[in-house]
């Protein structure tokens, strides 16, 4: 094994011994034989979490190969994976046609199921490889924006494999999307700009589960943060939570620090940047690359140039700069090592068993965006619970009675 | 000094990382507008001019920032680090760009320190920017005939601060030393945030573990320790404090914290030094830590947690070693032991240093103005207020004055 890979495995080992859940999975695919010689493809970004799900997977039997955009790839990680016996297509820094090329490559190995990120590759199979649909099974889809899009292809009636919305999982979003991108965004600001946190003005736009966890790990780290939201709901509960709430040109306008979870491009609009003040830092957090135009500013800037390693200053007038971290691609993975790995047991046991569940029941699944499973749901909560030693209630039978009772109190 | 010379007179790894460390030393220029407000408000009136200073703290860009501005002012300025673990060596090779004397290599052995502090000691310092009393110390004890020769010393930590009243009470601090720890500037802010901030952010990143949920140990509920608790909980962790003084663990207890006696230690997945002290993690405190525990040192010794009382460890990931207990229970250290958000990360926010260093600037400055009498003082009320004031200003916040009325209220002996 040479340095690189050597060094990967490391990584993935150090992964490993904090992923007790996915762990147990792990057992129980090599005793149920459920996913050996299937083949799955798995499209998340290259770091020691991902590769130890598709390790979890290989080692249960599966033909399992990996792809992804080279701003999330460590390569010492696809090193070490590929010398578990997993077929690699990923490299840092790689371009957008060199990618392109590696998800078609997983793809020419025919996968009967995808483990996908933002749907990229199942939409690529529905649109200019549908040869890959005759034997693909089903596809089990990480992130919020990926079901939206999924579900948008089941509104038209494109979608003619069944998805399992992995991302909607309890024990995924409750966990990964508020606890997992709520500490690692917030560390990826602190680690690569190397400033102070307590005091500033943090802006979250966006108030889903990403931006909840934003907005409280910065306030735990004593920021005074402040909420853009355009769903009325989302807002009041930021009011609610003891957030200001401002529409996004104004909070700019006072902003130190703005950071975007909404997944939604373009969720920065010109004339907000227009108003950040002089030294302000712009973090994405969101599923989507382009949720402030990075390329806009690029454009504009009189001088563009780099302030730290993953943090670039885009001067936009002679007094006035604002600066970028990790390029404007989600910035836990772009400037960090991505989740907690205690977060990531949790969604690959999540995602394990989605990939499990499809190869068992996708025969019997419409062509449409499906729940995991409640059943499996709760079971990864209670393996959690199990593996952390904490002990919990359950209902007595009189509560039961009491809560399937319908008579009127007597 | 003309960079040349500076590099002749040196020793630093290599001064091809320059560039690197360049880049850092401008990035903390941007961000500490309070040193930069000073340097052209106080150090410019040429009381500096041909001072020799050493400074000897810990060898990254804001230090080396600090070391800048002093130059600037005028000083001959020598830098090395205050600990072998957390000199960066790029930013020791820009400081040379410079035209900065340095002594300092990362990961030096014991006798490359202590050879680097020498030579600062020799280049015959007048006045001392200290980090842990680390060369004050030595030149009272191995360049006694160079006490003389100082105008006084600025120290930078809580150890420090104890080591120089210690050599106070030894009769031996024949000069005056001001404990820039105790302004307010520094402790208040430096202490509590920047190393609550700063040793989160470390543990995170060198582990990619989750904070949420975590029970964290914290050894010693100084202003460190405070900040460690409040950004553990802040990142979604339970905290322990375990103290020796009763005051401060009553706060930690009205702060709402657990507070135990080395029991508390058992159900931690991660324990945080904080005493200031040595051997706060001594054997008999490892044998009752749990499988899998992680460890890490915010104080400002290596010698928090005996690590020589564990067995030699094993490399599981960058900085952090995997070392076996008793009864086949494992421990994780990070950065061997030595400050974990310096040696395993960038050290405190910038914004927290531009505090701290005004006051060690103003500090500097005061005592190459004279007139100061030996043994450990504070920096000057007035001084430390002119910090705070300046901060302010650079955040665009500013105060109401209070009224005659309320003036007077104060001013008042009767009801």
């Amino acid at each position: 094994m040479d340095g690189l890979s050597a060094q990967g495995e490391r990584k993935i080992a150090w992964a490993a011994s904090w992923m007790p859940v996915l762990n147990r999975v792990r057992d129980e695919l090599r005793e149920d034989g459920s996913v050996a010689d299937r083949r799955i493809a798995v499209i998340l970004p290259v770091e020691p979490k991902t590769a130890y799900l598709a390790a979890v997977l290989a080692e249960a039997g599966a033909d399992v190969s990996v792809a992804f955009q080279g701003a999330m790839v460590h390569d010492d990680v696809a090193a070490g994976l590929a010398a578990r016996g997993v077929a690699v297509f990923a490299r840092r820094g790689s371009s957008h046609e060199e990618e392109l090329g590696y998800f078609e490559d997983v793809l020419a190995r025919r996968p009967e199921v995808v483990i996908d990120d933002r749907a990229d590759v199942i939409r690529l199979a529905h649109t200019t490889h549908p040869e890959v649909l005759e034997t693909l099974v089903g596809a089990s889809e990480e992130t919020t924006s990926g079901v939206v899009a999924l579900r948008a292809m089941e509104a038209d009636g494109t979608l003619k494999v069944p998805c399992v919305a992995a991302n909607d999982a309890r024990s995924k979003f409750l966990f990964d999307n508020r606890y997992g991108s709520g500490q690692s965004t917030v560390s990826a600001v602190m680690d690569s700009t190397n400033l102070l946190v307590a005091g500033k003005r943090l802006v979250v736009v966006g108030y889903g589960w990403v931006g909840k966890g934003i907005a409280r790990r910065a306030r735990g780290m004593n920021a005074r943060v402040v909420v853009c939201e355009v769903d009325p709901f989302a807002a009041l509960e930021a009011f609610h939570d003891g957030f200001e709430v401002l529409p996004i040109a104004e909070a700019c306008a006072g902003a130190d620090i703005v950071m975007t979870a909404t997944g939604v491009r373009g969720a920065v609009p010109p004339e907000a940047i227009d108003r950040l003040p002089d030294g302000a830092l712009l973090a994405n957090c969101g599923g989507v690359d382009d949720e402030f135009d990075v390329a806009a500013l690029r454009e504009r800037a009189l001088a563009v140039e780099e302030a730290r390693p993953g943090v670039e200053e885009f001067r936009l007038s002679e007094d006035r700069s604002v600066f970028v971290i990790g390029g404007g691609v989600v910035v836990n993975l772009s400037a960090g090592e991505g989740h907690p790995v205690e977060i990531m047991d949790l969604t690959f046991a999540v995602q394990a068993l989605s990939a499990r569940h499809l190869l068992r029941h996708a025969h019997e699944l419409e062509p449409r965006v499906h729940q995991f499973p409640a059943e499996l749901d709760e079971q990864v909560a209670r393996w959690k619970l199990d593996a952390l030693g904490v002990r919990i209630d359950s209902l007595t039978e009189a509560q039961l009675a009491f809560l399937r009772g319908w008579e009127a109190f007597a | 000094m003309a960079a040349a010379d500076a590099a002749t007179r040196s020793r630093i790894a290599d001064p091809g990382l320059a560039p690197a460390g360049e880049q850092r030393i401008r990035w903390v220029a941007r961000h500490s507008p309070v040193l930069n407000r000073l340097a052209q408000a106080r150090l410019a009136d040429g009381a500096l001019r041909g001072k020799r200073v050493a400074v000897v703290v810990h060898l990254e860009a804001k230090t080396a920032y600090l070391a800048t501005l002093l130059a600037e002012a005028g000083a001959e300025v020598v830098a090395a680090g205050s600990n072998p673990g957390t000199t960066q060596d790029a930013v020791a090779a820009a400081l040379v760009h410079r035209g900065i004397e340095v002594h300092a290599t990362h990961g030096a052995s014991p006798d490359e320190f202590v050879g680097d502090l020498l030579a600062a000691a020799d280049f015959e310092p007048e006045i001392v920017v200290d980090d842990g009393a680390e060369l004050t110390g030595r030149i009272v004890d191995l360049r006694p005939e160079l006490v003389p020769r100082l105008l006084g010393v600025t120290e930078e930590t809580t150890t420090g601060v104890a080591r120089l009243r210690a050599l106070e009470r030894a009769g031996r601090l024949t000069f005056p030393a001001i404990a820039a720890n105790d302004a307010w500037s520094k402790h208040l802010y430096d202490n509590r945030y920047g190393t609550g901030q700063s040793t989160l952010a470390a543990i995170l990143r060198l582990t990619n573990l989750a904070a949420a949920g975590k029970e964290f140990c914290i050894l010693g509920y100084g202003w460190v320790g405070k900040g460690l608790a409040r950004y553990a909980e802040g990142m979604g962790g339970r905290v322990t404090v375990i103290e020796v003084d009763p005051v401060p663990a009553l706060e930690a207890h009205m702060d709402g914290h657990r507070v135990a006696g080395l029991d508390g230690l058992a159900d931690a997945d991660v324990v945080i030094t904080a005493t200031g002290g040595i051997e706060a993690l001594d054997r008999d405190a490892l044998a009752r830590l749990k499988d899998g525990v992680i460890l890490a040192n915010a104080g400002h010794h290596d010698r928090e947690i005996d690590v020589d009382a564990l067995r030699p460890g094993e490399e599981v990931r960058p900085g952090i070693t995997r070392h076996e207990l008793d009864g086949g229970r494992r421990a994780y250290l990070l950065a061997e032991g030595r400050l974990v958000n310096i040696a395993g990360a960038d050290g405190h926010p910038v914004e927290i240093m531009d505090l701290s260093f005004s006051v060690q600037a103003l500090a500097a400055h005061l005592i190459a103005g004279g007139g100061l009498e030996p043994g450990v003082q504070r920096l000057p009320a007035d001084l430390d207020r002119e910090i705070a004031r300046t901060k302010l200003e650079t955040l665009g916040i500013e105060l109401p004055e209070p009224s005659e009325a309320q003036r007077a209220f104060l001013e008042r002996w009767t009801g």
